[in-house]
Order: structure tokens, then sequence, then C-alpha cells
């Protein structure tokens, strides 16, 4: 019976698509809405659910093959720009210009396979799992403040796990988007309300805060922060809140700004959006990265210097590979590379939300679009950053950037993004 | 789950995600093309600017050269130290650097610590170190590089350092550079941008911590050398005119250095100027003057510093164009030339000399050197007698406004315009010629007028070349670096002075003077010596003994019909047993001018006593039979002595072909080894006249050759080619320098 609806869904699914798509708003929405109530009824029957779930694994279809794709296209654009900028430094720190290719392949190899079983995995699961992520990624932000700082500069943002590092503000931020998307789905007549609505994400963002204070991680703090206040609009919180909540952040925000308490991102900001500016030696030093960035950028001009043709890489752009990879992609590739790779991030972040808007369920829907959101907020601040329009915080490039913990995360969380998509389509099939 | 509430859902949905790619990708769209588009030629250039790493190249400083293309200085190359800052990694390393590179290079650590703090990838530590130094860094960079893995953070370029190879020769002409290469004094501060060229910049890409980057980037803009100078001066007519002014020195216990400037009159070129003493130019700071330094040494201390700085400073002056002095007698000439073109004067006119005169009425006496008086002269016997009461009456019939009019002709009251550093003008008693009647009765011998050496000898040219004022100079030619003349020095007139007419009559009189007057000191047998003696009163006591100070000078050209060359030599400050002019600067002048004139091939028109007197060339009579050579030598007018019993002649003194006076003797050995035993102890001739000095050479069976005064029937010897107590083999040539007497007290001349 399934098939059969499905089969009829399918046939007309397409063609009332491309009409509805002109015509007034509530239409458009007519037959995914009655598609989920649909599922709703669904719902009641798990057993036959799961059955089905073993069936998908066969069969191994019913993703989003745009998604997919889409995400597949930019972990390779990602791994060979990360090898072009990376293997000067690899070569002079390393003396292996393959070293961070090699380590990065063999992330994106885990990572695939993570985002292949994730988007197998019915995500409902992750209801209860973001249960104890929660507490365990407060555990991890923690931790990484007991353990000694493993870069040996003070900063104590990574837990160290064999050759491995482990950032746990990035468990914190899937942590934080699966919880919210679960109490929003949970709770959702009730979230409405400040108590329910407002009063736990601010609970949760106010310990994360304290905790990446403490590291300090202030671009931690601003990424949660806006995820968390995504999350809440999402699932309808009132714009009044992020007022009042607003205005008392800006507030203690001041205060530890006047008590002088905000040391290592003072001394970041002081040199905020004045790095091809000469005021004195010390600043000239701190802003050495971004200036170079800028460099990069501009040296890119329209077309850029060619594939593998970047001159920051060597050397004057310090850790091309990390944060600052997107500089070395407009270097190379010019402001249409820029603009193509950012059209690619912009048709990932809309087939996200489409998938997110598809899915069979409220807390689908609200996973889905938080972690889309979360990979394009993340490009929008990471580009702010190398163009010296925020200060320098370490805010990574999704697939670009260098690093194992983040590739694999995102990775899985495009899983689970993925498995939204399965869910809808199996539920359709 | 209500169907509003679901839509809802779907449209915040919508609204973030809009937000996200309208307002966010939008923003950083904009912002990609405002740093690519708008910006992006700007952060280009920065970015090239960076990434290329400009080296300077040094370019080679110019050759000096002499008039014949003899070298006087010269760049040869050398190495800088030069570090690269920003490729440090740790301060540690700079550390390391900065304690092994001031150990080596001799220098403070604390500045090199500095200079590895610099922005930038190019900062030079020390420049013009040797090969065994730069071998010493190399060893050092390795060493670094295998214990700490520092490199890439020093470099090594080569330099050009600056080499004299006559050391103290011309000093105060050629000059001397800095460690910077840039000239400092004379030729090569003067000529500093000609001589400096341009440097060259090597631009190659290069990674900031001096890896080489692989895309190909290297422009090389070639330094320029800079282009050489032909100096007019002679190297070998600086070797004489220095050998005998340091001769003089040391004879005549000069305190203040002493001069001499030797121009050619028909062109203005300096073919000599030596100012003794001068310094070594490859160790300028270093006092010459081993009583000065050792004076300098007893002090401590600023005082000592102050005393160093005054000795360095007066040992680079060049006395010669920067110092002014009292001309003395020799501003005779000067006069003598007015009152000549002004016709104030004729064959006819006499002075009066009385051994001291009263130019002005309440003014005090002023005595002539002779105070006895010259008696009635006539205006060439005046000038001769060097009479100044004869003078102050020539001068004022010349008249103040003449007096003056003429000085400025001379070129006394400006620079000559001689390319020199630091040339002095001359000083009249009012820069705008008012003078008092005293004032130009004194003017009128040479005192109150200030003038520098080398307007002297520039005025003393315009009466030796027919008038002409020329403008002396010492750079003939500056050579590009491949060779090409850029440009050339020709004469420069600056105005007729005076007639032909009077300059002929005046070098007459001044032939007259060399041979027969005050200034037969001068003499040179063969060239017709035109010349001025003067000794002028000094303002100050140089050595405090409250005894005048003097300077002795000498002016002069020859061959007085038609002269090529004015020699000046000047002494201040003569502390000796004499400090006239004609006793001291003559000699000087004289032999300079023996040896000069022979160099500069200038024809020799002896007197009928001089060829009497002159030398000959001894022929050859060696394998002879001793008899058959005897005649022979005796036929050829030489007295023949013969050594040895042997039948055939094995050795001659004097040999053949040198020189032999006129009836002198030659000695004929039959065997070599007689020649050593017949050696004589060569005496002492100091003071004697030519006849004693005949007789004694005759006694030791030596030869003389005279040079110095006109037949130095009334001289005496001043001193002799082989010193006294030398052991010589008979028949020698022994040179007689001849001077008039030494003690010539009152009749000495000023």
């Amino acid at each position: 019976m399934d098939l059969l609806r499905s089969k009829n869904y399918r046939k007309k699914q397409p063609n009332g698509r491309i009409k509805k798509a002109s015509a007034d708003m509530p239409d458009k929405y007519a037959i995914p809405i009655e598609d989920i109530q649909h599922r709703r009824l669904s719902q009641t029957r798990v057993r036959e659910r799961s059955k089905s779930k073993t069936k998908a694994f066969r069969i191994g279809i019913g993703l989003d093959m745009p998604f997919l794709i889409l995400v597949l296209v930019l972990l390779v654009c990602g791994i060979i720009m990360m090898f072009s900028a990376s293997y000067p430094v690899a070569y002079y720190s390393e003396s292996n210009s393959y070293y961070y290719l090699i380590r990065q392949l063999i992330f994106a190899t885990v990572g695939i396979g993570v985002m292949f079983f994730m988007s197998y995995l019915n995500y409902e699961y992750l209801k209860k799992l973001s249960l104890i992520i929660l507490p365990l990624g407060i555990l991890a932000m923690i931790v990484v403040l007991i353990l000694p700082s493993a870069t040996g500069t003070g900063v104590k943002r990574w837990i160290g796990v064999g050759s491995f590092n482990i950032q746990p503000s990035e468990i914190m931020k899937f942590a934080i988007i699966i919880f919210l998307a679960h109490w929003g789905a949970y709770q959702h007549k009730r979230v409405q309300t400040f108590k329910y609505g407002a009063l736990p994400p601010l609970v949760i963002f106010g310990v994360t805060a304290v905790l990446l204070y403490l590291e300090p991680h202030y671009s931690g703090i601003v990424i949660i922060g806006i995820l968390t206040a995504l999350m809440v609009l999402l699932y309808g919180g009132k714009l009044r809140w992020f007022l009042i909540i607003g205005g008392v952040l800006v507030g203690v925000v001041l205060v530890l700004a006047v008590t002088d308490k905000l040391g290592y991102a003072m001394e970041r900001m002081d040199g905020w959006g004045k790095a091809l500016e000469y005021v004195d030696d010390s600043m000239w030093q701190d802003t050495w990265q971004t200036r170079n960035s800028l460099y990069a950028i501009g040296s890119g001009g329209l077309l850029g210097l060619g594939l593998g043709q970047s001159r920051q890489k060597y050397l004057y752009l310090p850790e091309p590979q990390n944060d600052f990879v997107f500089a070395i992609v407009c270097e190379e590739l010019g402001l249409v590379g820029a603009i193509i790779i950012l059209i690619l991030f912009g048709l990932l972040v809309w087939r996200g939300f489409v998938i997110a808007m598809r899915a069979k369920d409220r807390f689908g829907t609200l996973l889905a679009a938080g972690l889309t959101a979360q990979v394009g907020i993340q490009v929008v601040l990471n580009i702010f950053v190398i163009t010296d329009w925020l200060p320098n915080t370490g805010i990574s490039l999704p697939f670009f950037s260098y690093g194992g913990s983040s590739l694999i995360m995102i990775l899985m969380q495009m899983g689970i993004v993925l498995s939204v998509s399965r869910s809808a389509n199996m539920n359709k099939a | 789950m209500s169907s509003s509430s679901k839509s809802k859902l779907m449209r915040r949905c919508m609204v973030i995600m809009l937000c996200i790619l309208v307002l966010g990708f939008g923003t950083v769209a904009f912002r990609l093309s405002q740093l690519t588009i708008v910006e992006g030629e700007t952060l280009q250039q920065a970015a090239v600017e960076q990434q290329l790493n400009d080296t300077t190249i040094s370019a080679r400083r110019g050759t000096i050269y002499d008039t014949n293309g003899k070298v006087l200085a010269q760049s040869a190359t050398v190495w800088k130290v030069v570090l690269s800052p920003n490729s440090f990694e740790s301060d540690a390393d700079r550390t390391i650097v900065s304690k092994g590179l001031s150990e080596i290079l001799g220098l403070d650590q604390e500045s090199v610590y500095e200079k590895t703090k610099e922005n930038s990838y190019y900062s030079v530590v020390k420049r013009q170190i040797e090969s065994d130094t730069r071998d010493e860094i190399l060893e050092f960079m390795d060493t670094i590089e295998e214990e700490h893995g520092i490199s890439g953070v020093i470099d090594l370029l080569e330099d050009y350092k600056r080499y004299y190879p006559y050391n103290d020769f011309a000093s105060a002409v050629i000059g001397f550079t800095g460690s910077e290469d840039q000239g400092l004094s004379g030729l090569e501060y003067e000529y500093d941008d000609e001589l400096t060229g341009t440097p060259g910049r090597l631009v190659t890409a290069k990674g900031p911590y001096g890896v080489e980057m692989p895309f190909n980037y290297e422009q090389k803009v070639d330094a320029v050398d800079g282009n050489s100078l032909v100096l007019t001066i002679d190297e070998t007519i600086q070797h004489i005119m220095e050998k005998y002014l340091e001769q003089g020195i040391l004879e005549n216990k000069v305190a203040n250095r002493a001069v001499a400037i030797m121009m050619d009159v028909d062109t203005g070129a300096i073919l000599g100027m030596a100012v003794e003493g001068g310094y070594d130019l490859n160790d300028p700071y270093t006092i010459a003057d081993d009583q000065t330094r050792a004076q300098i040494d007893l002090l401590v201390g600023t005082e000592k510093q102050n005393a160093e700085y005054e000795a360095q400073s007066s040992q680079w002056r060049n006395k010669a164009v920067s110092d002014t002095y009292y001309p003395g007698s020799v501003f005779k000439v000067i006069t003598a030339a007015m009152a000549l073109e002004e016709n104030t004067v004729n064959d006819e006119s006499t002075f009066t000399c009385t051994g001291s005169y009263k130019p002005v009425e309440n003014a005090g006496v002023i005595r002539c050197h002779n105070t006895s008086g010259h008696g009635t002269q006539t205006f060439a016997q005046a000038v001769c007698n060097s009479c100044n009461p004869a003078f102050m009456q020539i001068g004022a019939g010349i008249g103040k406004q003449n007096f003056w009019k003429y000085f400025q002709a001379f070129g006394f009251n400006t620079t000559t315009g001689i390319d020199l550093p630091g040339e002095a003008s001359g000083l009249f008693f009012n820069s705008d010629g008012e003078m008092t009647d005293l004032d130009l009765a004194v003017a009128s011998f040479g005192q109150g007028v200030s003038v520098t050496p080398i307007q002297m000898v520039a005025a003393i040219s315009a009466v030796a070349n027919g008038g002409e004022l020329l403008q002396p100079y010492v750079v003939k030619q500056v050579l590009d670096a491949d060779g090409n003349v850029v440009k050339s020095t020709d004469k420069m007139v600056k105005r007729q002075v005076v007639s032909e007419e009077t300059c002929e009559k005046l070098s007459e009189i001044l032939e007259l003077n060399a041979k027969e007057g005050s200034a037969k000191n001068s003499y040179v047998a063969g060239y017709r010596v035109a010349g001025k003696t003067g000794t002028s009163e000094k303002l100050y006591d140089a050595n405090d003994d409250g005894i005048d100070d003097y300077i002795a000078s000498f002016c002069g050209f020859a061959p007085a019909d038609d002269p090529e060359v004015c020699l000046l030599v000047y002494f201040d400050t003569p502390l000796g047993n004499n400090y006239y002019g004609s006793a001291v600067a003559a000699p000087v002048f004289s032999q300079i001018m023996s040896e000069v004139m022979p160099y500069l091939e200038v024809s020799t028109q002896y007197t009928d006593e001089e060829i009497a007197q002159m030398d000959t060339t001894a022929n050859s009579y060696l394998a002879l039979g001793v008899d058959e050579a005897k005649s022979k030598v005796e036929s050829d007018g030489y007295t023949c002595i013969v050594k040895g019993d042997g039948d055939t002649v094995e050795a001659q003194i004097p040999a053949a072909s040198t020189r032999i006076p006129q009836g002198g003797t030659v000695v004929l050995y039959t065997s070599l080894d007689e020649v050593s035993n017949t050696s004589v102890e060569v005496p002492d001739f100091s003071g004697y006249t030519l006849a004693e000095a005949n007789s004694v050479a005759a006694a030791y069976n030596l030869n003389i050759s005279v040079s110095g005064i006109s037949g130095a029937s009334e001289g005496v010897v001043l001193n002799q080619s082989v010193a006294a107590g030398e052991t010589v083999a008979e028949g020698t040539v022994i040179t007689l320098t001849f001077t008039t007497s030494a003690n010539y007290g009152n009749n000495a001349v000023m």
C-alpha cells in the first residue's frame, strides 16, 4: 500500500511542486503538510518502521542525493584546497608535503564512513542521546580545563587523545543543537512560554559560556550563542526574549571589558579591523596572520593566481591549512572561484533546509535545520574572520579546514541530515 | 501538531535560511568582492613587496688614477654581514646568533641583538670584512645550523673596500672614505657622486623563513659601478715633491707642515700637490705625526678625545687650499706686475733704501731686512734685493684703488674654484677694498693680506703664462665603468689680468733674481728658472717661545722664456737655524725642479759657464790594454789612475755610460778584486766651497758632480748624494748640492 501511494506521490509531487512554487505561500506547503500528517499517523507503528529500517540498510536508497553530492563535492574541493594550502607548511614543518593531505584523507574516509553510518540510523535515538551528550559535552569542557594546556600556550581548548585532538566545544555545539531540537519538538506546545522556551537554553548557554570563557574560547561562545538563538527561533521563540537576553549579554560583556577580564579577546579585538595599519610592533605582529590573509585574498583578484600558485602559503600566512584556508582559495582561484564555493555552500544550506522542511517530524525539521545552519554560520563567520571583519578567534571552515575532529564531526552531522532526508523518503516509499 | 504551527515552523525555517543565504552569504560575497576587486591591487602590491627579497648589490666605487693611469685609490672586494631579522624563529636563536656574531666581528652583543629584532629582512651588521673574518662567519653559520638548526638568518654579501696603494701619498688631495664607502675628504668627498655609482638590486621570491619560493621570480638590476677619476696629478712629480718637502721639513724643523703645489701654467692643471705631513689614507684616523701622537697618548678622558679630534682634523686639512697665510715677499711679484701694468715704474725709476722706511707720517718705521740699506736701486734691482722700502714706494705709486683692483683681478678675494673641498678665500683688510696708507705699504710687500697657497700659484702662473688667470683643477677626466670619457676638464681662463709685455718683463727680472738675486738658491742648472722668495711673519706664535714665527716660501716657474710649470714651496714655521724663504724654501724648489724638469723633458739651455761644469758621460775602457786605456782616458780629458798589476782593464769606475764631471778621475782596475780593495770612505763635504770640495774629492780619488746654485762659485755644500762615512769604490761620482752661505745674516732676504 505504501509503495503504491508512493508512486502516486512521486508522479504528483514534482509537478505539484513546480506549479505551487509560483503560487502563494500557504498552498506551497499544502502537500508537505499532508505528507507530514500522514507520517504522524505512521509514527504509531514503531515496530513496522524498525523493520523498514533494516530494509533501508539493505536497499541503500532514500538519501537526498543533491545534498549528498553537495557534501561530497565540497569535501573534495575542501581537501584539494587544504592540500594546496598546506603543502609548503607541511614540507617545512613535517618534511613531508603530503602530511596534512594524508591525515585529512584518513579523517575524510572515517568521516564519510561515519556520515553514511549516521544516515542509515534512525535519528530518533538522538532524542535520548541528546540527554547523554549534553552532560557529556559539559563534562568534557570541565575536563579540558583540568587537563594541562595541550598547546602549551595556556589556552585550553583541546583534549589530546593520542595524536588526535578533540575540541569539547565541537561536541557542545552538536549537543546543544540536538538537545534543543529534541526540546523544541518535545515541548512544542509550551516553548512559546519563557519558562519552557527561553530558560533551559539560557541555562545551557550560560554554563557553556562560562566554561568557554575559562578556556578561553570566545568565538566558541559566539557560535554557540548564535546556534542556541537560532534553535530557539526555529522552535518558536519570541523575538523579545532575544532583546532582553541580548541586553543582558551586552551588559555582561561590558562589565567584563571594563574589569579587564577579557584579556585574550581584547588583545585580539585590539588589532581587529586594523590589520593593514601599522600602530606598533606588537600589534603588527599580532595582526600578521590576518594581514597576510588579506594580502592573499587581494592577490587573487578576479580569477586568482591559479590552482597551486598561491604565494602567501609559503609560510607568510601561518597555518594556511586551518582557519585561513579560504584565503588561499581566494588567492588561487580568485573571486570567481570563491563565489563558486560560496554557491556550493549556499546550495548545501538551501538543500539542508529543504530536507528540514520535508522532515517527517518536528524533531527532524529542527535537527536538520540546526545542523545545516551551523555549517552556513561557520562559513560566514570564518570568512568574516579571514577578511578582518571579525577578530581572529579560531572559527574553522567546514570541509576545508584541516582537522580530524571537526571534519569527522561535520560529516557526522551531515549524516544526520541525510538520515532525516532518508527517513522522510523512506516513509514515502 | 496543528497545521498552523507546522506552517509557522516552515516559515521560520524559510526565514532563517534566507537570513543565512542573503544576509550571511551576501555580505561575505560583498566583502570578498571588495577585497579582490577594489582593494585587490593595493593588497597584491603589499603582498608582492613582502614576498620579494630585495637585496642591495653594492656598486664598486670608481678608481682614482694619476695622469698616467697609475692607480691611486681602488676598491677591492670584501664582504658585508647581513641579518634577516624576520627569519628568526625565537629569541633564543637571536641570542645565539647575536652572541656569535658579536664575538667574531668584535661588536657589542646588545646592538647586534637589537638588529635581530628589527622588522625587516635586511639589516647590515658590519661592512667591509676581510676574507678571513668571512671564513669565520661561514664556519659559524655551519655550526649554528648543525647544533641549533638556525639557517637563513645570516647572509654574506659582496662589498667593496677602498685601498690606497701609496698609503700617505697625496693624502690631502685624494682623501679617504668612511665605513659606508662614502667620501669624507679630498677628491673622495668632492667627487663622491661620480665615484659612488648606483647600487643594484637583486629581487628574488623568498619565503619568510628564507625558504626558496617555487615560483620563479628573479629580477636583477645590475649595480652601475662608479665613475673613475683621472687626475692631473703625476705620481712621479708628486713623489719628487713629497720627497724633498719631507726632507725640507726635517732639515728645517718645520713645526706646522709644508706645502708644495706645481701647476701647469698653460692649462691650470695641478701636476702635484703635496701637503706634508699627511696621513696614511688606509688608516686615516691614526695620528700620523709621532710627536703629536705621543703627546695625545699622555692625555686622558675627554681631553684626549678632543686632542685626538683636533689632530685628526688638522692632519686631514688640505693646507694648500684651506689655509691662508701672509704671502710675504712672493707677493712682491704681484705688486711688481701691478706697477709694470700701470706704468708707474719704468727702467729709469729708482728707489732708495736706507735700511728702513716710514710709509706714513705718524706711523712707526718699517725696516728692511738689510738694515744697512740697499742704497739706490732700479726697479729690477729692487725686486732682486726684495727690498721692502722700495716696494712701499712702488705700492704708494700704484695707489689704493688700483691695488684693490689687481688684488681682485689676480683672484685673491675669491676662491680659485679648484675641484677640491674646503677651499678658503683670501682676505683683504676690508672686504670692500678699503685700506689705509699703512695697509697699502705693508700689503705691497705681502704682509697684511692673506692668500691661500693655491691662489698664489694661480696668480704667479698668470704672470708666467702671459697674464691669463686660470682656474686650477686636479681632475682632468671622469671615466665611466667601461673606461669611456664622461667628462673632461679643459683649460678655463678666468680673465686676462695683466698684459703679455708686463709678464715678459717681470719674467726676465725674476729669472735674473733666481740667477743672481735673492732667489739664487732656487737655481737649476740648464733650466731657466724664475722666481721669488718669501718670508712672512705669522700673526701668532706656534711654539710660544716669544719669538715670532715665520712662513718660508718660494714661488717660481721654469723655463723663464717659455714657462711650463709653476711651483710654490711653502714651509709653515721652520724652527731650525733659518727661517728665510731663500734658505729654507728655495733649495727645495731647486731640488724639485731639477728632478721634475728632466722628467717633463723640458729642453735644457746651458750657459757657457754651465757647459764648462757639465758632466760628461764616461766611455768604456774595458778589455783594453792598460797603456792604451790610460792614454785614451787622458785624451778624453780625465785624470787616470790605474789600480792593479794586470795588463788589461777589467773594471772601471765610473762605469761606462755613467756621469762623470769634466776633468774628473777615471779609475781603471786590472782585476775585479782590486775594486773592493781600493774602496774609500766618503768624506763629509758639507760647508765646503766648490774649490775646497774639488781638492778633497781629488785627495780621495772621488768625482764630484755639482748641483744647486748657479756656478756654485759662492755657495757651500748643503748636502751630498752619498752620506759621509760610507764606503765606495774610488772614482765614484758624488753629487753635491750647493747653497748660498747658510749664515746669510744681515744680508738675509725676505
